[in-house]
């Protein structure tokens, strides 16, 4: 492997070379080679003529397939940009890099207030959000409260409408009971006056007569 | 004996602007020119001025028991606790106060928390579950705690009712003190 391939990049570099200095010169030369079998110049023709030869010799193939080979480039992970297997990866383990190991101490005046005032700010929203927020709950439940008091006071205004409308009822059924028992009374009272005659009675207020039938 | 670093004193102040209103004052310059600083020794955090900081380094680590005032501890969770030795500290600048009777101070230095019919009177204002500092009527702070119920929602709640749940007490002085400077 690594004869061949040290051959090869002589081959190259000589190409590349000979090209930088005369290119159209080359290309005829190869051409005359092949077919001759070293009849050209002796000076470049005689490396030229050992490379194929020895290519010939070992593996014939084996350079274009080498090319080939050399052409797939194997890429890595990081290249391709593919996603990293889903690993758990503990907070404390991983370290960034290109930082400095150890601690970062806060020790002066400016880093310290900056810190502090931060701090501060921070805890003055959260405690203000939570007072509006209080403020908002007890507004809600003072609202419901009222709510709930109106309710209360129509349910009541309607059991005391329906309590007075029973009443009312009540006292009129009573009223008219009332005539009907005088009534009643009455028409006893008739009776138990009049005897059995029941349809002098039912004559009411017509004045009694006596009349004595004339013989 | 090492100072803070930036998450570290993120969290100790985070924790202390929950009690206190003006945290600048902290770190204000004295008027002979030292100033206070933030310490880390075991784990504890100390609120000391820096000369004496500075004198403390001829110390090593291990022979240092305490300096200055310690406010707590911080946890190896990353959270900071809040000790009782931090009481003086937050009592200059408290931002919620609550006065508690008598009859109150007594369950609340043994432990308990401050119950509605205990209480004096209370700063106005306060939200659900922040920091406060607890008071006797004659305003000698007697430890810390965290709100139970808003000042609103406290005013409806019947006399057995917590109003503030406790954080630290004086007691602790007495209570925790083996563990309280050490382990």
């Amino acid at each position: 492997m690594a004869p061949t391939r040290t051959i090869k990049n002589k081959h190259a570099g000589s190409k590349s070379s000979s090209s930088s200095s005369s290119g159209p010169k080359r290309s005829s030369k190869d051409g005359i080679k092949k077919p001759s079998g070293g009849g050209g110049g002796s000076k470049g023709g005689a490396p030229k003529g050992k490379i194929p030869s020895k290519e010939q010799k070992g593996k014939p193939n084996f350079g274009q397939d080498k090319n080939k080979k050399k052409k797939a480039r194997v890429y890595t992970e990081k290249e391709l940009g593919i996603p990293e297997l889903n690993m758990i990866t503990p907070v404390g383990v991983t370290k960034p890099k290109g930082k400095k190991k150890g601690k970062v101490f806060v020790d002066d005046r400016e880093s310290m207030s900056t810190i502090l005032a931060i701090v501060q700010a921070e805890k003055e929203g959260q405690i203000e959000s939570k007072l509006i927020k209080a403020r908002q709950m007890e507004e809600i439940r003072e609202a419901r409260k009222a709510e709930a008091e109106k309710k209360e006071q129509e349910r009541k205004a309607k059991l005391d409408e329906t309590k007075e409308l029973m009443r009312k009822k009540r006292k009129r059924s009573d009223e008219k009971n009332k005539k009907e028992d005088e009534e009643d009374d009455k028409i006893v009272k008739d009776a138990v006056m009049g005897g059995t005659k029941a349809a002098k009675a039912k004559g009411g207020n017509k004045k009694k007569t006596v009349s004595f039938a004339a013989e | 004996m090492r100072a803070l670093t930036d998450e570290e004193m993120k969290t100790v102040l985070d924790k202390l602007a929950n009690y206190m209103s003006d945290l600048k004052s902290l770190i204000a310059p004295l008027e002979d020119g030292d100033r206070y600083v933030f310490r880390l020794n075991h784990s504890r955090v100390y609120y000391v001025k820096l000369s004496i900081a500075n004198l403390a380094t001829s110390i090593s680590r291990d022979a240092l028991l305490s300096l200055g005032t310690c406010l707590g501890k911080l946890t190896k969770t990353g959270k900071f606790r809040l000790h009782i030795t931090a009481l003086p500290i937050l009592a200059q600048g408290a931002r919620h106060k609550i006065w508690i009777k008598e009859n109150g101070a007594q369950p609340f230095l043994y432990g308990s928390n401050v119950v509605k019919a205990h209480v004096g009177r209370w700063s106005e204002d306060c939200p659900e579950h922040q920091g406060c500092v607890v008071y006797s009527m004659a305003d000698i702070p007697l430890g810390f705690g965290v709100t139970a119920r808003s000042t609103t929602e406290a005013r409806r709640l019947d006399p057995t009712g917590v109003v503030c749940f406790r954080q630290a007490d004086c007691g602790e002085y007495l209570r925790d003190e083996d563990t309280l400077f050490a382990g």
